[in-house]
This record gives structure tokens, C-alpha cells and sequence, in this order.
């Protein structure tokens, strides 16, 4: 056995092991079956406002973690780009026009009202031809390996219920040499910023979320997940483990935000 | 100190919304950006350490903070000397503290648009106070910048007149060209002077031939 192959193995072992019975839900424990399920309703009940809740929640500034990490994803013409949890096609509508009409994107998300909207968004807009539409979940990637340039999931890794699992399945499906780039929530670097921002998650959140949408739950999963997702180093970590080279991150707005990114080797 | 991203990214896309609305109403430069399209500038200004990068397409101007295709032309130096740069009129970059790095057919192509730029206001004025409100307005802006710019240019020809002719305060630019060329003709001569007499020395401190035949 060779000692690539052997590495391969392990990181293999690695993602079966990490597959779990229990997960959370927010702050709530649940069965790792329900997960999925359960984050559905989420964004069956927000799909027709995310964008609106997008933009009142963040002040606009989500377009520029968005801007900063397709600068960041240095997709070139002819690259083929998966767009995970692309939701309303921010990131897809950019890529489509980078990659040319040689390369690819693929918008995915694993709920149906979010790619219904991404999908009408993006035609609407003109983009075709270059563009296809799928539904799909991040941990089982329905692609053959070696096949995309650039993976981005923004603000859709927290939702999944088995990360490592994800991670391992985005390594498969990427090419070598190929680049994933997370963007999500994270831990603020400042203690003072940190506890502004909770303020806002727990109070004023919820409160946005029930005056636009009249759904208070759902931003309160929102405030809930972002507290359970793993911070920046252990993200870094755990990308290390399933296997990508090169990891690294880039605090956003005092590390409210981060976009984690790395290599396949 | 780095800049976090959030920061820089905000003010590069807000430089470059403002210029491409300016440039929609001047559709020649935009025409002119657009036949650029595929080549990038790079910008490393220091003081306070920056990179920007310039891409061009059809909708004017893309600023970007990261980049990692090919950079067909990269200027260095100060944030005061590239701004001093892009200010002035030079047609060449020495001693300007600038340095440049790969073709500067760019450069030049970009220097050529931005004299040509000519943005016609009278378009969103018309846009905001209807036809005749806005070509008027337009037409008071347009001879109140030509006043302004004219007697700028004479305040400024009367200020160094004075300066130069009437207090002698300052030497002409004529005198200061003599000066340097004056100048010139004596580094030339030292120089030459200084070879001569390190000639002279060789040949002193070099020992005389044996050319006494046995």
C-alpha cells in the first residue's frame, strides 16, 4: 500500500467515524435524522423574505463578506464552481459571469423554497446557459470526484448536520488543486464586541424576524446555531482533518464572521 | 495593523460604484474601458501598506483587493507620490517615487483616457429637474467652472509673474534650466578632470621598465 493511499484511508476512516446519533439544533439536542428536517422548516417558513432579513439583519453588510469571498475564490474563466446552500444565488450570479461560457456553476441547496427563489432570481437576471440548479445535501454530494475548481458554502455549513462529513464530501468532489471556501459565522475577536453582538442576536433578531416574516423561531435558531457553530481554529481543524491543505481563515467585522478556506491536495 | 476586510472592501466598493455612475455619463471613456477588458493593474501603495487592483469591462471599473490571475502592469510606491502621479501632467515616471513593473502600454492607454475624460452633467440634471430647469442648470455649471478655471489659470500666471519678475523671490524657469544645464557642464567637467588625474597617477605610481639590454 502506498503511503498516499494510506493517508486517503484514514481521512476515509475519519469521516465514517465522525458520522454521530446526536446533534444539535440550535441550543436543543436532537437526533441526528431530525436535523435536517427540523433546519427545513426554518427555511421553508423565511425563502420568501431572505433576502429582505438578509440585508435589514447584517445592514447590507452580508454583500460584502459575499464580494470579499468571491474575490477570495479567484474563479477564472472556464472553472467549474459548486455554489453549496447558495440559497438566493448571490454568489452564483457573480460566478456565472466569471466562469464564462466555458465553465460551470452549479447553485445547490437542499431545500427547495430556497432554490426555487435562487433559480427564478438568476433567470430573471439573464444568467443561463452556463448555470444548472440542483438540490442536494452537502454531506452525500452527488458528483463523480475530481470535479469542481471552487466549493463555496456561505452561511450554510452551520445547518448541516454532520460537518466532518460534509468537509470529506466536498475533499471528493473537488479537483486537486482545487479550493473550498467556507464562509459563516465565527467567534468575535473582542470581548466588548462580543457581548454587542449577543445583545443583538438574542433581543433584537428574533424581534426583526417576527415584524418582517411573523416568524421569531427561526431567528432564533439563527442566534442559537451561529453560538454552536465551531469556532475559526476549530473549523480550521477540522478542515485539517478531513484532509485540506493549506487551511486558513480571515476574521470579517471583527470575526462576526469568517471565511475559512483551503486546498485539496 | 491589518485593515479588516470588511473595511477595505466597503471602501473599494464604494469608490468603485461612484465612478462607474460617474462614467454612465460619459459613455467615449466607458467605450475606452471596455476595449481594456481582460488586463489589470496592480497598485501596491505603502504608507499605509495597500494593494488594489483595477479590472476593466463594458460597465466601467472593478476594484478589487484580492487578485491572483496575471497582473499586466503593477506600480509601487507612496500613497503621496501615486496620488502626486495621478494628478499631475508627467509623461514620464522618474523621480516621481513611483516604480513600475511590466508593460506600460497600459499605463499609457489609461493616461490617454483619463485626459479624454469629458462627463456630461447635463444628462442627470435633466434626469433630476426636467429638460429645461436642467440644460439651464447645466449651462450655468458649465460657465461657472470655465470662469472659475480661468481665473484660476490667471491668478496662477499672475502669482508666479510676480513672484519671479516683480519680487524676485523665485528664479525663472528659464534661469533654473540654465542653472541645471551650468550645473550639468560642471559634473561633466569633473568628472572628466577627476580621469585625467587618475591617468596621471597610474602612470606615476607604475614602475619604470627595465629596458636596459644585457
Amino acid at each position: 500500500m502506498t503511503e498516499k493511499q494510506s493517508i486517503v484511508d484514514k481521512q476515509a476512516d475519519h469521516c465514517i467515524d465522525q458520522q454521530q446519533s446526536e446533534t444539535h439544533f440550535g441550543f436543543e439536542q436532537v437526533n441526528s435524522s431530525d436535523k435536517a428536517g427540523r433546519v427545513a422548516e426554518v427555511f421553508h417558513s423565511v425563502a420568501a423574505k431572505y433576502d429582505v432579513m438578509n440585508d435589514l439583519m447584517s445592514a447590507g453588510i452580508h454583500r460584502l463578506w459575499k464580494r470579499f469571498t468571491i474575490e477570495k475564490a479567484a474563479v477564472r474563466p472556464g472553472h467549474k464552481v459548486l455554489d453549496i446552500a447558495g440559497g438566493t444565488g448571490d454568489l452564483s450570479f457573480k460566478f456565472s459571469r466569471l466562469v464564462g461560457c466555458e465553465g460551470l456553476v452549479v447553485l445547490s441547496d437542499i431545500n427547495d423554497s430556497m432554490l426555487k427563489v435562487g433559480r427564478d432570481r438568476l433567470l430573471d437576471r439573464g444568467v443561463a446557459g452556463n448555470t444548472q440548479y440542483a438540490q442536494l445535501d452537502a454531506q452525500y454530494l452527488p458528483f463523480p470526484d475530481n470535479s469542481f475548481d471552487v466549493i463555496t458554502i456561505a452561511f450554510g455549513l452551520r445547518n448541516v448536520t454532520d460537518k466532518n462529513m460534509a468537509l470529506c464530501s466536498m475533499l471528493r468532489v473537488l479537483k486537486p488543486g482545487g479550493r473550498l471556501l467556507v464562509l459563516e459565522f465565527s467567534k468575535p475577536s473582542n470581548t466588548l464586541l462580543e457581548k454587542v453582538y449577543d445583545t443583538y442576536s438574542f433581543k433584537a433578531l428574533p424581534l426583526i424576524g417576527k415584524l418582517v416574516t411573523g416568524d421569531a423561531d427561526s431567528y432564533r435558531y439563527l442566534a442559537e446555531s451561529i453560538r454552536m457553530h465551531p469556532d475559526q481554529e476549530t473549523l480550521k481543524s477540522m478542515m485539517v482533518d478531513a484532509g485540506f491543505a493549506n487551511p486558513e481563515y480571515s476574521n470579517m467585522t471583527g470575526g462576526i464572521v469568517a471565511l475559512h478556506s483551503g486546498t485539496k491536495p | 495593523m491589518a485593515i479588516d476586510p470588511t473595511l477595505s472592501t466597503a471602501a473599494l466598493t464604494a469608490a468603485e460604484t461612484a465612478i462607474n455612475q460617474t462614467l454612465l455619463y460619459d459613455p467615449g471613456t466607458r467605450l475606452a474601458l471596455a476595449q481594456l477588458e481582460g488586463q489589470i493593474l496592480a497598485i501596491d501603495v505603502s504608507g499605509p501598506a495597500l494593494t488594489l487592483y483595477l479590472a476593466f469591462n463594458r460597465d466601467g471599473l472593478q476594484l478589487l483587493g484580492n487578485f491572483e490571475g496575471n497582473v499586466n502592469t503593477r506600480l509601487r510606491g507612496k500613497a503621496f507620490n501615486l496620488a502626486a502621479l495621478i494628478r499631475g501632467n508627467n509623461t514620464s515616471l522618474a523621480s516621481s517615487g513611483v516604480e513600475v513593473f511590466g508593460s506600460t502600454a497600459l499605463l499609457a492607454k489609461l493616461q490617454t483616457i483619463a485626459r479624454n475624460i469629458d462627463i456630461d452633467w447635463e444628462e442627470p440634471l435633466i434626469q433630476l429637474f426636467g429638460d429645461l430647469l436642467g440644460h439651464q442648470s447645466a449651462e450655468y455649471i458649465r460657465w461657472r467652472c470655465g470662469y472659475i478655471q480661468a481665473r484660476l489659470k490667471t491668478g496662477l500666471r499672475l502669482g508666479s509673474e510676480f513672484l519671479t519678475e516683480e519680487n524676485r523671490s523665485l528664479p525663472a524657469h528659464a534661469e533654473l534650466e540654465f542653472f541645471y544645464q551650468q550645473v550639468d557642464t560642471l559634473r561633466t567637467s569633473t568628472d572628466r578632470a577627476e580621469a585625467k588625474l587618475q591617468a596621471l597617477l597610474a602612470r606615476i605610481n607604475t614602475p619604470p621598465s627595465n629596458t636596459s639590454q644585457p
